[in-house]
């Protein structure tokens, strides 16, 4: 509008300071809501990207899958009430595992899925999990960066087992470690040469962490009340229920609202102090017959201006940034976090202006009349 | 002639630490078309209260004003600014104009609020800015004006809207006596050409000779002499 732009075209460099300050928050917020997608997703990767809606936990196991333990007359239970092609028996065991070529070790956790269900990872390289090729899985390609390649044999430490390296998986990761698909012989047998390692023997039929079901919200009900001694749980409860994911993803979510916070409270002190000065300006102005709309408007308006434009060099800057960033560093900004990251902050600088906004609705036309005007 | 602007029996009060001052009493007053009125008094005798009120700023306790022969008493705010922006110009002391607008931007900024035809404005501009003497300034900022130069913008853009009544107050008092008289002549002889009315507060006697009458505001009326 007539007023707002004019101010702006007039007053460049007063305009561009604050704009700079815009830009450098802006980019900061998008950096670290980039990073937090990013570590999200690295923590629950797997967990994010099965097909479930709902977990069935074991009860008191306070949400968190490597805790828990059902046996198949649950799992079996569960496929009555939701049908059977709707759930699926899913393993989980955090562990150490080292490549027999060398002596390095890695933490990965093992993920036991029915080879032809929907649990079933796609493969990037080799060849897929199948019931047939028992002690062969499927690992994460972060493997690859320490040296492991299709053939190599991994050793579990604490079962000893040996597995081949069969097939490689993109973005399959448990609280930060790198994952192990493997089918559901292996688990029994990696269960039963546990409990021969520690001493106890019954260990003869299989048991899971959990059961991944897809149902709609409906069916949830009855699946509790039909099986005892069990919770069902969102699938984001269980995501958040990874060990690490609240605690990392609280305090990113702090610093962003934080950022959020103190770039409004920059926007609406420079409009504040800028507004406080043209208060003899603004009396004139409705001396003369501008509506208090008109001019609330106005300043609404150079707000938008400042911070769609800031918002649009620092998403471009980000955007460079994540083309030179390594690829080792969770940075992760999708369409819909970035809109929503900048909505907010579009509404946050707007909610900064309202006190500035609030002065010109104050302001007097009578104080244009009488008084020596600075 | 017409009167462009009556005041029939202004009173305004203030309320002032729970005691009631009477600042404008019965105070009635008719410009005719053309003419210029000056108003002289003490300070604090209500010279500023008196202008609001017939420039629509401020409500009377009592009485009428009426502009071309209508009353606007009993008014909301918007109606009251949608009536300034009409048929009212302002002319104030000093610092006036909008820094960040152009010369020819100060004064498109009335037709613009006043949602006039484009073409009219920009031809009016042109106009107005040739009758001041300033279409070679017309691309300026005010901070490149001298004071002079800046009180004729000020006028040229009371008189955009083409008002029924122009009101000045104290429109000299930054200026030196040459400066003021130039001010007031140009004033003088725009309310003239235009068939506006014209009232202007002022302290400086040297300016009395081109205003068509002096009025003195004392005790709540205005009378001829002090
Ligand atoms: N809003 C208000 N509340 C209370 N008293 C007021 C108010 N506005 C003005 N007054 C009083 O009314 C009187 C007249 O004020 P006004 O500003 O009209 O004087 P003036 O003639 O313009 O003076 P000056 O020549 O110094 O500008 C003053 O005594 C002032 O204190
Ligand atoms: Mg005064």
């Amino acid at each position: 509008m007539y007023l707002a732009i004019r101010e702006i075209r007039f007053s460049k460099a007063r305009y561009t300071l604050i704009a700079t300050i815009m830009v450098l928050v802006a980019c900061l917020v998008l950096f670290v809501t980039g990073l937090a997608q990013g570590l999200a997703y690295d923590n629950a990767a797997s967990i994010k990207n099965m097909a479930a809606t709902h977990f069935v936990l074991e009860q008191h196991a306070e949400h968190r899958l490597t805790r828990s333990q059902l046996d198949q007359n649950q799992f079996e239970e569960a496929g009555l009430i939701v049908g059977i092609e709707n759930a699926e028996p899913l393993g989980v065991r955090v562990t150490t595992v080292s490549p027999s070529v060398d002596s390095s070790k890695i933490d990965v956790t093992l993920l036991a899925v029915n080879p032809q269900g929907w649990l079933a990872p796609a493969i990037t390289e080799g060849s897929p999990l199948s019931d047939q090729l028992i002690g062969h899985v499927l690992v994460d390609d972060k493997l690859s960066d320490v040296g492991v390649k299709l053939g190599t044999i991994l050793v579990d430490q604490a079962s000893g087992i040996r597995w081949t390296v069969n097939g490689f998986v993109k973005n399959e990761s448990f609280s930060h470690t790198p994952a192990v698909f493997l089918n559901q012989q292996d688990w029994l047998s990696l269960q039963v040469q546990t409990a021969a390692h520690e001493g106890n023997e019954s260990a003869d039929h299989p048991s899971y962490n959990a059961i991944a079901i897809k149902t709609a919200n409906e069916n949830v009900q009855k699946l509790q009340a039909a099986l005892s001694h069990t919770e069902v749980i969102k699938k984001s409860e269980a995501v958040s229920a990874i060990p690490g994911y609240k605690e990392e993803q609280g305090s990113l979510m702090m610093m962003i609202v934080f950022l959020f916070v103190i770039s409004a409270f920059v926007l609406a002190v420079f409009f504040y102090v800028i507004t406080l000065q043209k208060t003899s300006q603004f009396g004139i102005l409705k001396a003369m017959g501008a509506r208090t709309a008109y001019l609330v408007r106005s300043v609404a308006l150079q707000v938008l201006i400042l911070s769609i434009s800031s918002l649009v060099i620092s998403v471009l800057l980000v955007q460079l940034f994540e083309i030179v960033l390594p690829s080792s560093l969770p940075f992760q900004l999708g369409f819909t976090t970035l809109a929503i990251t900048c909505l907010s902050f579009v509404i946050m600088s707007l909610a900064g202006s309202l006190f500035s906004v609030w002065k010109v609705a104050r302001i007097d036309a009578l104080d244009a009349i009488g008084r020596t005007a600075a | 002639m017409r009167n462009r602007l009556e005041l029939q029996e202004i009173t305004r009060t203030f309320e002032d630490g729970g005691t009631q001052r009477t600042i404008l009493n019965q105070l009635s007053l008719e410009v005719a078309e053309g003419e210029l009125v000056a108003v002289m008094g003490p300070s604090g005798s209500g010279k500023s209260t008196f202008l609001s009120i017939a420039g629509a700023l401020l409500e009377p306790t009592s009485g009428h004003v009426l502009l071309d022969g209508e009353s606007i008493g009993g008014k909301s705010k918007q109606e009251r600014s949608e009536i300034r922006l009409r048929k009212i110009g302002f002319i104030f002391q000093s610092a006036n104009l909008i820094p960040y607008l152009k010369v020819e931007e100060q004064l498109m900024l009335v037709a613009m609020l006043a949602e006039m035809d484009k073409a009219k404005a920009l031809k009016r501009v042109r106009e107005l800015l040739d009758k001041i003497g300033l279409s070679h300034r017309r691309k300026a900022y005010p901070e490149k004006l001298s004071g002079g130069e800046r009180q004729r913008v000020a006028i040229a853009r009371a008189l955009m809207n083409d008002p029924a009544v122009l009101f000045a107050d104290e429109p000299t008092a930054s200026l030196d006596a040459a400066r003021g008289l130039d001010v007031v002549s140009m004033i003088a002889k725009q309310v003239k050409d235009q068939g506006a009315s014209a009232v202007m507060v002022t302290h400086d006697d040297r300016v009395l000779q081109l205003c068509d009458r002096v009025l003195y505001l004392e005790n709540g009326k205005l009378n001829r002499q002090a």
